[in-house]
């Protein structure tokens, strides 16, 4: 099992397929050093708006803009696509692809309602609020870290959506399954970020 | 199994078989609850303002730490460099807010 271009679709694939081979172990490998990466960027980000966080100028408050509604629906549809990747990757050590497929499907488009709703909620801001980037410190620095995240999430689901096709042309492979695990990782650290953010933006926002 | 050797992964591997759904399901009814009160906390309002402070950052790290460890399989043996990247990568980040935050407003 030292192949590191095992090229071939085998009947019997491993349990873990994604780290079957050295180069699926050093793929997964580096994207935790990417990971680590995305949260020094990411802290950046936050270190930002929290700096700015009351630097309103004419504009409204946290408190005074946000709905805690459309967050709460936000974070029960980011947080349900989290398990059903946790299912996809099951899926995909059962050796079941049908499964895997499905499941991965499910999170794209729990993916797209996540991103759906952030873009009614950024388009209610400028549209009907006329609160835009440059209305304070404060916004463009909410526009720059929520608006990131909502770049990962789109990101996640082109990327989700190009491995499912993937997967459906070359099979659950010892080649195919390191990428999906690792779109899996990928997906939930989307799912750590918002965490963060409905932590510190919104909820925090409410409250100080 | 026996088609590869894995062997430094063969404890995961091992504790993985016996790893259902019921596990992960129960991590995320753990993380619904974790939300629930967060939102809670903050609709019902009235409350101390710095306790509702501590609690919002403690059912954070809390989720986080669900995530991590149970969807991102950190808890499992092997994950020493994992830990250590996103350890180092949490580190820099608090360093950096809180460095913002000095500089600007102390």
């Amino acid at each position: 099992m030292t192949t590191p271009h095992a090229q071939q679709v085998s009947d019997t694939l491993p349990h873990e397929p994604e780290k079957a081979t050295l180069e699926g172990r050093n793929k997964v490998l580096g994207f935790w050093l990417f990971l680590g990466g995305e949260a020094v960027l990411f802290g950046t980000l936050f270190a930002t708006f929290l700096t700015l966080r009351d630097q309103v100028a004419d504009g409204p408050s946290a408190a005074e803009l946000f709905s805690l509604p459309i967050t709460a629906a936000a974070t029960f549809i980011l947080l349900v696509s989290s398990l059903t990747s946790v299912f996809a990757i099951q899926a995909m050590h059962r050796g079941n692809r049908k499964s895997l497929a499905t499941w991965l499907g499910v999170t794209v488009v729990l993916g797209l309602a996540f991103l759906l709703l952030e873009i009614y909620e950024f388009y209610e801001y400028i549209v009907h609020d006329d609160y835009g980037m440059t209305t304070s410190a404060f916004s463009s620095a909410f526009y720059t870290l929520v608006g990131f995240h909502g770049a990962h999430v789109l990101f996640g689901i082109l990327w989700i959506s190009i491995l499912i096709g993937q997967l459906m042309r070359k099979g659950l492979t010892v080649v195919t399954a390191p990428k999906i695990y690792v779109s899996a990782m990928y997906w939930h650290f989307i799912d750590v970020v918002w965490v963060f953010i409905f932590t510190v933006v919104y909820l925090l926002g409410k409250v100080v | 199994m026996s088609t590869h050797d894995l062997n430094e992964d063969g404890a995961v591997k091992h504790r993985h078989r016996q790893e259902g759904p019921q596990k992960h399901v129960i991590a995320f009814i753990f993380s619904i609850i974790l939300t629930l009160i967060a939102f809670a906390a903050v609709a019902a309002g009235g409350v101390n303002t710095a306790f509702t402070v501590i609690l919002l950052l403690v059912m954070a790290i809390l989720q986080v730490l669900v995530q991590l460890g149970y969807w991102m399989h950190m808890k499992d043996k092997g994950h020493m460099i994992p830990i250590l990247f996103m350890a180092g990568g949490f580190f820099v980040a608090g360093l950096a807010i809180i460095a913002a935050l000095y500089w600007m407003w102390w």
